[in-house]
């Protein structure tokens, strides 16, 4: 069966997932793509933001709207209720932490400490625990209980900075660090505490600062000013090291294409591309310095190109001469025209108690066979009966007493 | 000894990846792999790209090989030719990783596949990274990171409002392939923990880049619309977040949203907050702090598309205006140190912006000791560079040594390991196999 392989890759690997929101989630979903048992722990009380994202309540065309971007970050896990925040509560999370290889939560600093679920509680109910903690200024230092979304991060660590026109810094519409360094970095530290853990049988903590690991991908920037003194900034869709580069305008409404010519031999490529043979010996572009000198020309010699042609067009023309090119793809492009996308399935629809939902699939292949992802993320509760009975062996009258004493809000 | 006790000692991976990969082999090389870098003879491509050390463009200058290649080791190796395919497969029967980033086909072209690799050695882990992958119709395309930005569907929504898609800087599509790169490396080495067989890991840029984009396909999938391009606006509430302050910008809403009643506190006892105590202002302020609304309101909290993403400019955009002015009063009065503590401690989220100066002299960060120190004796330099994304309590994340010159660890790997003598490695290195 295709993918079956790829999605028990991590079987036998449980873990307890108390993060909310966005940077926390991805992360364990990396671990239920691939077969880890992921329970995602929640509260009624303590609604989870993405629950409620986008918030319509009405069922369209047999879409189910609500949270779709919950069901997507939450999907192939498992969903339990539990109030933390009462007193019989701490015993049951104890339990399922005894069974489990990976604790992972993305709240401030003091929070799990403060619910009787730090670390040091944790090694004495499990002492190879891997515990992983993603608050935005790490555990310690006096800043430990502030916090911050994922945009903000962005432009704390610097990131903004490098994007955008000279002296315009850019600030994206989405929170990057949510879904680029962070989830990442915390999957990558926790497979490698995993497998650690196989050799020496220890487990440990992790720490990751969201500022910190947002940071990272400065890249070579800040050696630039640290070795150099020099500020990098952005420089719109161009490039200090490639001409021509950028995003040309074509024909249809608010289309583009991305161009970006890196060697001369792209150079001389595109130039016969774009039946513009003349332009490989002219003095003006004859060199990647005399490009950057006269760039301005340059885009607008391609910008009258692509105007007449569609970015399709010209992504497949330019592609055909071995020069790089895309599609500045909407989300219009990558669900209906993207033939990448379609023939690697990077996007599935399931089937939701309430209706269709849509979700990004698993991204990375392994020896040939894909994942899909199986199932959305859970409505909320819906495995209370298998985890609380079939993993811990409550009875059903132990259960029953939880619910009607608030233990499962 | 402790810092030397890495969760990756055990693992040897050869690096052959360009830079949409090479974030990969750093990740697992400060987790402690041995990581060896193969460059080809005369050095990798990747020296080439700036910037450079002093501005002075040469091969053992370029700031970018440093910085991605720290803590690994070079060799050179031509694996295009009879005598280097042969060394390469006697290094593969004692590897645990190969990352490369050749165009797909590249590796089987020169009898190097997969399929032959793992018959060398069963319980290797292969993983290519490129910009759509080993299979499909575009995977012969080319792609560099703007190409990946595109085609991943984050670059349409970028940029000014009727202006043109204006890309990430920083070559986040590497950064963001390379980290599942690395993510799909560790997965296939923790299942080879149990079963004892590898894999070949196949990823894509255009994937990567794809779960970068938060509710772009989504919102299509759902209501059939585009994003726009809205500029520096929130996308939920459709309003601004950049503010300039007295010493630089802060990144916050207007008032904090939620936290707008402890703002207004706060912005009162200092008879800056105007007045926003106004009935008029009291729906949209009920709106930002995410109170259900008054009965009898016109508003309603829920609705179509549209309205529920952009739910502050339902609002006369006056008001918006207005209350938009008076905050930023406030903080021109103000130093981003003194509104970030000062709205942190209100339980309000704000954060200081910073460009690469700001970040490199941050209180936080430093406080923390973030960046490292990296020696080069040989160049008589210390360079300080970004530091540990993550900490593990036992086995810590650790730059240790320089990046490599080219074939700086020739001999150690071809005479000490593999045996070959020092006539047959001049001789190599005069057929330009290494």
């Amino acid at each position: 069966m295709a993918g079956s392989m790829s999605q028990s890759l991590l079987k036998g690997i449980r873990v307890v997932d108390f993060s909310w929101v966005q940077a926390g989630p991805w992360v364990g979903r990396f671990f239920a793509n691939y077969g880890a048992e992921v329970i995602r722990i929640e509260s009624t009380l303590r609604m989870d933001w993405a629950r409620n994202v986008p918030g319509d309540p009405e069922v369209l065309n047999g879409k189910h709207h609500k949270g779709a971007l919950f069901t997507n970050v939450n999907c192939d896990k498992l969903g339990i209720t539990l109030n933390l925040k009462h007193p019989k509560a701490i015993k049951i999370a104890w339990k399922l932490i005894a069974i489990s290889d990976v604790v992972i939560d993305n709240f401030t600093a003091d929070v799990m400490e403060n619910l009787g679920l730090g670390y040091d509680d944790l090694i004495k109910i499990k002492p190879d625990i891997i515990a992983l903690s993603m608050p935005v200024f790490g555990k310690t230092g006096p800043y430990r209980n502030f916090g911050g979304y994922g945009n903000a991060i962005w432009g704390m660590a610097g990131l903004d900075s490098l994007s955008g026109k000279l002296g315009q810094p850019l600030t994206a519409s989405i929170a990057l660090a949510d879904f680029g360094p962070n989830p990442t970095h915390a999957a990558i530290a926790l497979l490698a505490a995993l497998h650690y853990r196989n050799r020496t049988g220890k487990g440990q903590f992790i720490e990751l600062a969201q500022l910190e690991s947002t940071a990272c991908w400065l890249g070579p920037s800040v050696l630039d000013y640290t070795v150099n003194r020099h500020t990098a900034t952005g420089h719109g869709n161009r490039s200090l090291y490639a001409a021509p580069h950028g995003v040309y305008r074509c024909t249809g409404d608010d289309k583009w294409c991305a161009i970006a010519v890196q060697t001369e031999e792209e150079w001389a490529s595109f130039c016969k591309a774009i039946d513009k043979q003349e332009l490989i010996d002219d003095i003006r572009f004859s060199s990647l310095a005399k490009r950057k000198e006269n760039e301005d020309q340059l885009d607008w010699i391609i910008e009258a190109w692509a105007i007449e042609r569609t970015p399709e067009e010209v992504m497949t023309w330019l592609q055909d001469a071995g020069v790089a090119a895309g599609v500045v793809e909407t989300g219009e492009d990558l669900l209906l025209y993207d033939q990448q996308a379609k023939y690697r399935e990077y996007f599935v629809t399931l089937d939701h108690p309430d209706g269709k939902t849509f979700c990004e699939n698993t991204t990375i292949a392994f020896s040939g066979t894909p994942a899909r992802v199986r199932r959305p993320g859970p409505v909320m509760g819906q495995d209370n009966e298998y985890v609380y009975k079939e993993i811990l062996g409550m009875t059903e009258e132990e259960i029953n007493k939880c619910y009607v004493d608030g233990v499962f809000d | 000894m402790k810092t030397e006790n890495r969760a990756l000692n055990d693992i040897r991976v050869l690096d052959m990846a360009g830079s949409i990969g090479v974030y990969a082999t750093k990740l697992l090389a400060d987790l402690g792999a041995d990581v060896i870098r193969i460059e080809p003879p005369g050095g990798d491509p990747m020296r080439s790209i700036g910037p450079f050390i002093e501005d002075r463009n040469h091969l053992e200058n370029s700031l970018f090989f440093i910085h991605y290649n720290a803590e690994k080791k070079s060799i050179t190796l031509n694996i295009d030719s009879e005598r280097g395919s042969k060394l390469f497969k006697k290094l593969v029967e004692n590897v645990d990783v190969i990352v490369e980033s050749l165009p797909p086909g590249f590796m089987e072209s020169v009898g190097l596949g997969y399929p032959v690799l793992r018959r060398i050695n069963p319980r290797l882990i292969l993983t290519s990274v490129t910009a759509f992958g080993q299979t499909g119709p575009y995977k012969d395309f080319k792609a560099y990171d703007l190409i990946g930005q595109a085609m991943g569907g984050i670059l349409h929504s970028l940029g000014p409002v009727g202006g043109p898609p204006t890309a990430l800087g920083g070559n986040q599509a590497y950064h963001m392939a390379s980290a599942y790169a690395a993510i799909g490396t560790l997965i296939a080495l923790l299942n080879r923990d149990v079963t004892g067989k590898g894999h070949w890991v196949d990823i894509s840029m255009q994937a990567a880049m794809i779960r970068m984009t938060e509710r772009i396909t989504l919102d299509y999938w759902l209501y059939g619309q585009n994003r726009k391009r809205i500029g520096g606006l929130e996308f939920y509430r459709g309003i601004r977040v950049r503010f300039p302050c007295k010493d630089g910008e802060v990144f916050c809403s207007a008032l904090g949203g939620a936290g707008a009643e402890a703002m207004l506190q706060w912005m009162e006892s200092e008879g800056m907050a105007g007045d926003l105590r106004d009935e008029k202002y009291a729906d949209i302020l009920r709106a930002m702090q995410g109170i259900p609304l008054a009965k009898g309101s016109q508003q309603k909290t829920t609705g179509s598309f549209a309205s529920s993403l952009m739910s502050m400019l339902k609002y006369p955009e006056e008001l918006l205006i207005h209350i938009e002015d008076v905050w930023q009063a406030f903080l021109l009065t103000h130093t981003r140190e003194e509104l970030f503590i000062g709205a942190q401690q209100r339980g309000v989220r704000l954060l200081p912006i910073n460009d690469v100066i700001g970040v490199c002299e941050d209180k936080v960060l430093n406080d923390r000791a973030f960046f490292v120190d990296i020696a080069y004796p040989d160049l008589g330099m210390v360079l300080r560079d970004t530091g540990a994304p993550y900490r593990l309590s036992e086995t810590p994340w650790k730059v240790m040594r320089r990046a490599p010159f080219i074939g700086e660890h020739n001999h150690e790997i071809y005479h000490t390991e593999l045996g070959l003598s020092d006539t047959d490695i001049k001789k190599l290195t005069e057929a330009h196999v290494i």
